[in-house]
Parts: C-alpha cells; sequence; structure tokens
C-alpha cells in the first residue's frame, strides 16, 4: 500500500521523466514509419514548425497555472500577422511595420485582461469573444487578400539558418524558454502565478496584486503571440487573414500534455516543452506518413482529451 | 402630499416595481435590443420590414436557434458545449447517407438524432464521469468530430438528398415555413420542460449553485449528462433542417456554427456562469444574431466582417450582464 503510493508520488515528481519516455517512443514509432524522418535535417527543421506554438505555449502554461485560458490565441496571430503585412503594403517600413504588429499583438492581450480583470468576466467567454472579433478583424481588415511583397531580410525571422543547419528562430525559442522559466520558478511574480491558481481567493487576502499579475500575463501572451506572428509571416513569407487558425488546439494541448492542471495549480516550463515537442513530433511524423491534415487534427483533439483525462486522474489518485 | 395624490406614489411605486421586474428579465436587454435594431433596419432599408424579408430571417436561424435552445440548457448548467458544429457536421452527414440510400424522412431524422445523442453522451460522460471541464471536452470533440466526418465520407460530398426528406428545409404548415415552425414548437417545447419538469428546474438549481445543490441531494452528474445528451438530439434535428435547406453536405458543413450558438445564447441573456436565463433568451439571441447578419447584407457591409460582429457582439452581451446586474445590485 504504502509502496504503491511511493512509486505513484515519484511518477508525479518524474513526469518530465515519463513525457521523455513518450517522446522517444514516438520519435522511434516514426522512424520505423517514415525513413525521412530521423534525419538530422527533418528534425532541425521539425523545430520550424514547433517555435510559433512553443511561444505561445510558454505563456499559456503561466495562464492555465493562474485557473486561466486564452483561445483567442490563434486569431491574435492572424490579426498581428495582417497589421505587419498590411501596413508594410501601406508604405510603413517595414522594421516600424514590424514594432506595430507587436503592439498590436500586446494591445490584443491587454484588451483580453481587461475585460477580464475589471469585469471579473471568466477568461473562457472573453476569449471565446475575442476569438471571433480579432479573426473577423483579420479578415475584414485585409479584405481576405494577402501581402507577400516582403524585402528579402524579412525571411531572417522565420527561414535563417545558422552554420547551414540550425533554424534561427530556434535562438529564440530557447532564450523565451530560459527567460519564462526564471520568471516562472525564481521570482516572487512566479510564486503569484501559482498562489493565485491555487486559491485566487486566499492569494488576494494575502496581499497578491491578483488584478495585475493577471494584466501581465495576458498582456505577456499578447507579445508572445506578437513575435510569433512575426516569425510564423517571414516562415511562410505571406500575411493573410486565416493565418494561425487552429493554432489554440495545439498550443492548449502542449501544455496540458505537459502537465500543467486545467484547474490551475500546477504546470512547469519544462513539461510544457516537453509537451511542445511531442505535438512537433506527431504532427511532423504524420505529415510524413502521409497522413491528411484534418486526421493530425483529429489526433490532435483526441490527444487533448487523453491527457486532460490521465492528468486528473493522476491527481486524484494522489489526493 | 395631498390626500388626492395618495395612491399615485403607490401606483408609481407599483409600476416601478413592474418595470424592475421586467428590467431583472434576463431576454429583456436583447429584446430591447432587437426592437431597436428592427425600427434602424427598417428606417435605412424599405426591403427590412417586408413580410418575406422577415419569414427568411427566421428560416436562416432555424438551425442555430434549435441548437442554441439545448445548448442553453447546458449553460445554464454552468457548463460549455463548442462541439455543435462539427457534431451538425456529423449528423447532417449520417442522415444525408441514410436519405440517399433509403429516402423517407422518418428514418434520416433517428439517424441524425441518434447520432447527435451519442456523440452528446460521449461529451456528458467525459464531463461528468471524466470530470474533465466542459470547454476542453468540447473543444476536443469539436476537431475529433471533423475528424470522423473525413473518415466516413472520405472527403466527398454527399448529393442528391431525396426530396421527401427534405420537407423540413423547403416545405410549409398552415401557411408557416417548417424550419420556423420547427423552431417554434421546440421552444414551446422547452419553455414548458424548463418551467414544469423536474430536470427543468434542476438545471437552474445545479447551474446556480452547485455545492448547495449536492447537499441538497439533486442528482447532478445525471442533470448535466441529460443537457449535453439534449444538445446532440437537438442538433440531430438541426441537421435534418439544414439538409432541407442545403440538400447536400459537405465535409465542413457547420464550420463556426459553434461560436454562433454560444454567441445567441449569451447575447440573449442567459448567464455565461450558470443558474440565470430562460428559454426566450435563448430565441430572442438566436433572432438578434439573425437580423443583425440581414442588416449587414441590406446595409451592404462585406459578408468577411461577420466575425468581427459576432465577437464584438459576444463581449458586448457578457458586458451588458455584468454592469446591469451590478447596477441592480444583484451580488449572484
Amino acid at each position: 500500500m504504502s509502496a504503491a503510493t511511493a512509486v505513484l508520488r515519484r511518477l508525479k515528481f518524474s513526469r518530465e521523466v515519463v513525457l521523455l519516455g513518450v517522446l522517444i517512443v514516438l520519435l522511434v514509432v516514426m522512424s520505423l514509419l517514415s525513413p525521412l524522418f530521423l534525419t538530422v535535417g527533418n528534425l532541425l527543421n521539425t523545430s520550424r514548425f514547433f517555435v510559433e506554438v512553443g511561444l505561445m505555449a510558454l505563456g499559456m502554461t503561466l495562464i492555465i497555472i493562474t485557473g486561466g485560458i486564452d483561445l483567442s490565441v490563434g486569431s491574435n496571430l492572424a490579426l498581428v500577422s495582417v497589421a505587419v503585412g498590411f501596413s508594410y503594403a501601406a508604405d510603413l517600413p517595414l522594421p516600424l511595420a514590424i514594432v506595430f504588429g507587436l503592439v498590436v499583438g500586446l494591445a490584443a492581450g491587454l484588451f483580453n485582461g481587461l475585460f477580464i480583470t475589471f469585469l471579473d468576466l471568466h477568461p473562457l467567454v472573453v476569449t471565446l469573444g475575442t476569438f471571433a472579433l480579432f479573426q473577423g478583424l483579420a479578415y475584414g481588415l485585409s479584405r481576405a487578400e494577402a501581402v507577400s511583397d516582403f524585402p528579402a531580410w524579412f525571411a531572417y525571422f522565420g527561414q535563417a539558418y545558422f552554420l547551414n543547419v540550425v533554424p534561427g528562430q530556434l535562438f529564440i525559442f530557447i532564450l523565451a524558454v530560459v527567460v519564462v522559466w526564471l520568471i516562472l520558478s525564481r521570482t516572487r511574480f512566479g510564486r503569484y502565478v501559482y498562489a493565485i491558481g491555487n486559491n485566487e481567493e486566499a492569494a488576494h487576502f494575502s496581499g497578491v496584486p491578483v488584478r495585475r499579475v493577471k494584466l501581465a500575463l495576458y498582456s505577456g501572451i499578447g507579445l508572445l503571440v506578437g513575435m510569433a506572428a512575426v516569425i510564423y509571416t517571414s516562415r511562410v513569407y505571406t500575411a493573410r487573414g486565416d493565418s494561425g487558425l487552429g493554432l489554440e488546439l495545439d498550443v492548449i494541448s502542449a501544455v496540458v500534455l505537459g502537465g500543467a492542471s486545467i484547474y490551475g495549480g500546477s504546470g512547469t516550463i519544462g513539461g510544457t516543452v516537453l509537451g511542445v515537442l511531442i505535438i512537433a513530433t506527431l504532427r511532423n511524423g504524420l505529415v510524413l506518413a502521409g497522413v491528411p491534415s484534418t486526421w493530425q487534427v483529429f489526433v490532435l483533439g483526441v490527444l487533448l482529451l487523453v491527457a486532460v483525462f490521465l492528468n486528473e486522474f493522476f491527481r486524484r489518485r494522489e489526493e | 402630499m395631498s390626500e388626492a395624490q395618495a395612491p399615485i406614489p403607490a401606483e408609481s411605486s407599483a409600476n416601478g416595481t413592474a418595470l424592475r421586474r421586467w428590467l431583472v428579465r434576463p431576454e429583456a436587454p436583447a429584446l430591447v435590443f432587437l426592437a431597436v435594431l428592427l425600427v434602424a433596419f427598417s428606417l435605412s432599408s424599405d426591403k427590412f420590414l417586408s413580410g418575406s424579408n422577415l419569414e427568411s430571417i427566421l428560416v436562416s436561424v432555424a438551425v442555430l436557434g434549435t441548437i442554441a435552445l439545448a445548448v442553453n440548457q447546458v449553460i445554464l448548467c454552468g457548463e460549455i458545449d463548442i462541439s455543435t458544429g462539427s457534431m451538425m457536421g456529423l449528423c447532417a452527414v449520417a442522415a444525408g447517407a441514410v436519405a440517399t440510400s433509403t429516402g423517407g424522412l422518418i428514418l434520416p431524422l433517428l439517424t441524425g438524432v441518434a447520432v447527435g445523442a451519442l456523440a452528446g453522451a460521449v461529451n456528458g460522460l467525459l464531463v461528468t464521469l471524466g470530470r474533465i471541464p466542459s470547454i476542453i471536452v468540447t473543444l476536443g470533440m469539436l476537431y475529433a468530430l471533423r475528424g470522423v466526418i473525413l473518415l466516413v465520407t472520405g472527403g466527398t460530398w454527399i448529393t442528391g438528398i431525396p426530396n421527401e426528406t427534405r420537407v423540413l428545409g423547403t416545405g410549409s404548415v398552415l401557411g408557416i415555413e417548417y424550419p420556423v415552425f420547427v423552431l417554434l414548437f421546440l421552444f414551446v417545447v422547452m419553455e414548458l420542460v424548463s418551467r414544469h419538469s423536474t430536470w427543468g428546474r434542476n438545471v437552474f438549481a445545479v447551474g446556480g449553485n452547485r455545492r448547495a445543490s449536492r447537499l441538497a441531494g439533486l442528482p447532478i452528474d445525471r442533470v448535466r449528462f441529460l443537457s449535453f445528451v439534449l444538445v446532440g438530439v437537438f442538433v440531430g434535428i438541426a441537421s435534418i433542417i439544414y439538409l432541407g435547406r442545403a440538400g447536400s453536405v459537405q465535409t465542413n458543413t457547420g464550420t463556426g456554427l459553434e461560436l454562433q450558438v454560444v454567441a445567441a445564447v449569451v447575447i440573449g441573456g442567459t448567464s455565461i456562469s450558470g443558474g440565470r436565463g430562460s428559454t426566450l433568451a435563448a430565441l430572442t439571441g438566436a433572432v438578434l444574431i439573425g437580423v443583425i447578419l440581414n442588416g449587414l447584407i441590406l446595409l451592404g457591409v462585406p459578408g468577411i466582417w461577420q466575425d468581427a460582429v459576432l465577437g464584438a457582439l459576444i463581449l458586448l452581451a457578457v458586458t451588458t450582464d455584468v454592469l446591469r446586474r451590478r447596477l441592480l445590485g444583484d451580488k449572484s
């Protein structure tokens, strides 16, 4: 009995190890499915695709730890992409257009945050509304057209290589991981995030500035979405209103798979990074195996349900 | 002050409470908004207030309204269902496949309802037994069911739905087109169920205060489970209306519908946090969305702005809900 609980407890502490195991099994399976999979070139190329999801997942981890959620990240990405592309098309110099895009992302996140904190609304409702609003603005403002006549240097953000093999955006992602990890695990702000997720009311009465923390988190993910949007736009070299459609599923799946409880209070950056890697591997492997994209979405949807179910199952077993 | 005037304050205060009682009704702001819009649109476009245009608005919201009536119950329970878009697609595919092979109305209808109820039951089981938040369950199902549609159809359209199956979308009864008739009929049914059945009352209790409901011995899991199944059943019925109207099913049928449904319910005045709302709110919200989308077309606003308008409306509705409750001093 006590041996069993001890094993379970160790399982909890080594959740990252379990995820690492899953990742390795997945890598083996995928390399059996496609001979192209386990090549250095392909593995590095995969990182092109997960950096965007990964950046947003970092912000989403902190938000989910506080018990919140942001469904609007995919739409926000489209909005920023359109903001960058069309302000450039309207003769704004590209560096300024990129800054403008980041500001739009930040402002969109702040907009979510203001609604959530000052009206005491559930993040789910607000971001469901802004999911439609941002998407609609992206479509409407772009008149469903695309901009793709960017100067050559714009490709730097999404298509550059270091030493001929390492995609440039990988460095941005690693830097972001380190910064967000430091914030979450080494600062007072990070402790506030967990405190709010465990018991918001108790946190409030203990002097945690709940509103300010939440405002910072939703603005922060807006900025991360802005960065992801610039990389995305540069990678596909096109600014369109339907960029990032459905990316919120990848992002939320990655975070939940990484062990963050959807009820708030628990979650780690390490877990999220592993979750992002697993989903990227899965997506890339399925593409190489010739599985159509709608099926990938099916797999992701089921994976999300299984991951949450297992999370809550193990959490209840521990209690 | 004088004796002659004495009854007047009493009467005006009685009026005051009547007005107040009306104002605290969940669907009141939506109804006022609807009235204002009807006046504004009819002033700005001659075509708007014609009988045929008004009926075509009601026909156009029949699918949306039918599903909203059921999702209303889920939201009253304090849960949410955003899988209805894909669920509608799946029901339409299943019903369409049966219709093309057997014809008739009853068999496709039963198929659609059965498939919907099954999908709703999966939602309900994952929420109640799996104890996963409904937003995550139905987000996962939104994508999973879309995958199932591709599995069933192999990516091809279903065309050639026989006319006898399409009657719910094309025919009319007593001078009312069938989609409108079905919507109003289901509205009356839900109004009665909501007011007079045990389950209908329990839905309000569970959404209003789940802990108290559990302590009072209410079967909170069964109440919530049934509301998810009800969504499936209504989605099944709506899919037959859709089949009748469209005459074919594509793999992307119903995409984005889930958002309109949730928008209709919260715009109508049912509180997203559960426990407060009414059947009339869901219907009002659906009609309001129909009127707005129709009005935008008449005013010449391009269709690409639809999502933005919908999103702004959801935010406006939830904001109004919060502000109204604060003004009326209702803390719950």
